[in-house]
């Protein structure tokens, strides 16, 4: 893919999002669902992203990565970087309209909407549509629904955890 | 300025595992051990950023960066959180690459792929938990995420016409309070 293409799908689904894994649903449906990266590729990126330092919206690089090497790591980061900085002139020049009520309407149903579109890329994840999940696999998806839910457990040793469980499980 | 660029490198390189642990190293370096801002300053600044697109904590080190060292800041704030974070992020893609077809790191997959639809799934609880109201404008809530969800997972409707139209309706419909920090808005 076309590094400024690249680019221009990066910004677009980080520009709509709330929140660094708010691009999921987003960018599954436009990468995903084109053939440019596969749901394995997703996972991939989304378990380096949480095993990595930084905010978890860094997935968004191994994924560039995945799909154009290094430059396409430095277009994602590049995407993933600019729309949130969009609250600098924002604050400066139009805090009371930051402040209005259909504004706060406005975030309330993007962030609602979200939620219901990553809830559903979730289910989406522990449930392919080609593959039956086994038992086990449900429970994984389960126990780290739960897991991520109460916040007890490190994001990164839930990522962890299910590696080794696939590990001990698959062979 | 060096020094302010060595506190954000530190956050950017120092926490593991996403928003939350980000969030605290900020509030640690900046509030508590260097003093460079307020409580009350670091507190606002996370309020405005829930309004912002994308990484809320990209949003959040611009406004703490323009606060302690005007636009240069924020060059050195956003930069030095992002690059070294997103160059480990990049090595640790390509030292995957070099292991990604052994037997192992598909058997690795085969867990990490419920393990991440779970964490997905999961934290879009939170979010809701975290935007939860009460009586009917809980209803009108709940009624916006479903329809998201059964979009998504049942018709080929693309997710940004979700988004903007959620959108659209919430400042017609839903914007009867401000929005707060909710549980969970570090991811």
């Amino acid at each position: 893919m076309d590094p400024l293409a690249l680019f221009a799908v990066l910004l677009k689904d980080s520009a709509l999002a709330l929140g660094g894994l708010g691009a999921l649903p987003l960018l599954r449906q436009d990468l995903v669902a084109t053939g440019l990266v596969t749901d394995a590729q997703l996972v991939e990126a989304l378990a380096i992203g949480r095993l990595s330092t930084g905010p978890s919206g860094l997935w968004i690089v191994s994924l560039g990565y995945q799909i154009a090497g290094p430059l396409g790591a430095l277009m994602a980061l590049l995407a993933s970087s600019l729309p949130p900085l969009v609250i600098l002139p924002a604050t400066a020049v139009a805090r009371r309209w930051l402040m209005s009520v259909p504004f706060a309407g406005l975030v309330r149903g993007a962030s609602l909407a979200t939620a219901g579109l990553l809830g559903a890329t979730g289910v989406s994840l522990i449930l392919p549509a080609r593959d039956a999940p086994s038992w086990w696999q449900l429970a994984i998806g389960g126990a780290a629904a739960v897991l991520t839910y109460q916040g007890r457990l490190h994001p990164a040793a839930v990522v962890i955890g299910g590696a080794l469980f696939g590990v001990l499980l698959t062979r | 300025m060096r020094e302010l660029a060595k506190i954000f490198i530190a956050v950017g390189t120092q926490s593991v595992g996403g928003g939350t642990s980000t969030l605290l190293l900020l509030r640690r370096f900046l509030v508590e051990r260097e003093q460079r801002i307020s409580e009350r300053e670091f507190t606002e600044a996370w309020a405005l950023c829930q309004l912002s697109p994308g990484i809320h904590l990209v949003a959040l080190a611009g406004l703490l960066g323009r606060r302690i060292a005007g636009w240069r800041g924020v060059i050195v704030a956003v930069s030095g959180m992002m690059v070294p974070a997103a160059v480990i992020t990049a090595a640790m893609t390509a030292g995957y690459g070099v292991i990604a077809d052994q037997p192992l790191a598909h058997a690795a997959l085969a867990g990490m792929a419920p393990a991440t639809g779970g964490m997905t799934l999961g934290l879009a609880v939170v979010l809701v938990r975290g935007a939860r109201r009460h009586g009917l404008r809980a209803a009108v809530d709940a009624a916006v995420v479903v329809i998201a969800f059964a979009v998504l997972l049942l018709t080929a409707v693309s997710s940004v016409a979700v988004i903007v139209v959620a959108a659209a309706m919430g400042a017609l419909f839903l914007g009867r309070e401000r929005p707060t920090s909710p549980e969970g808005a570090a991811e």
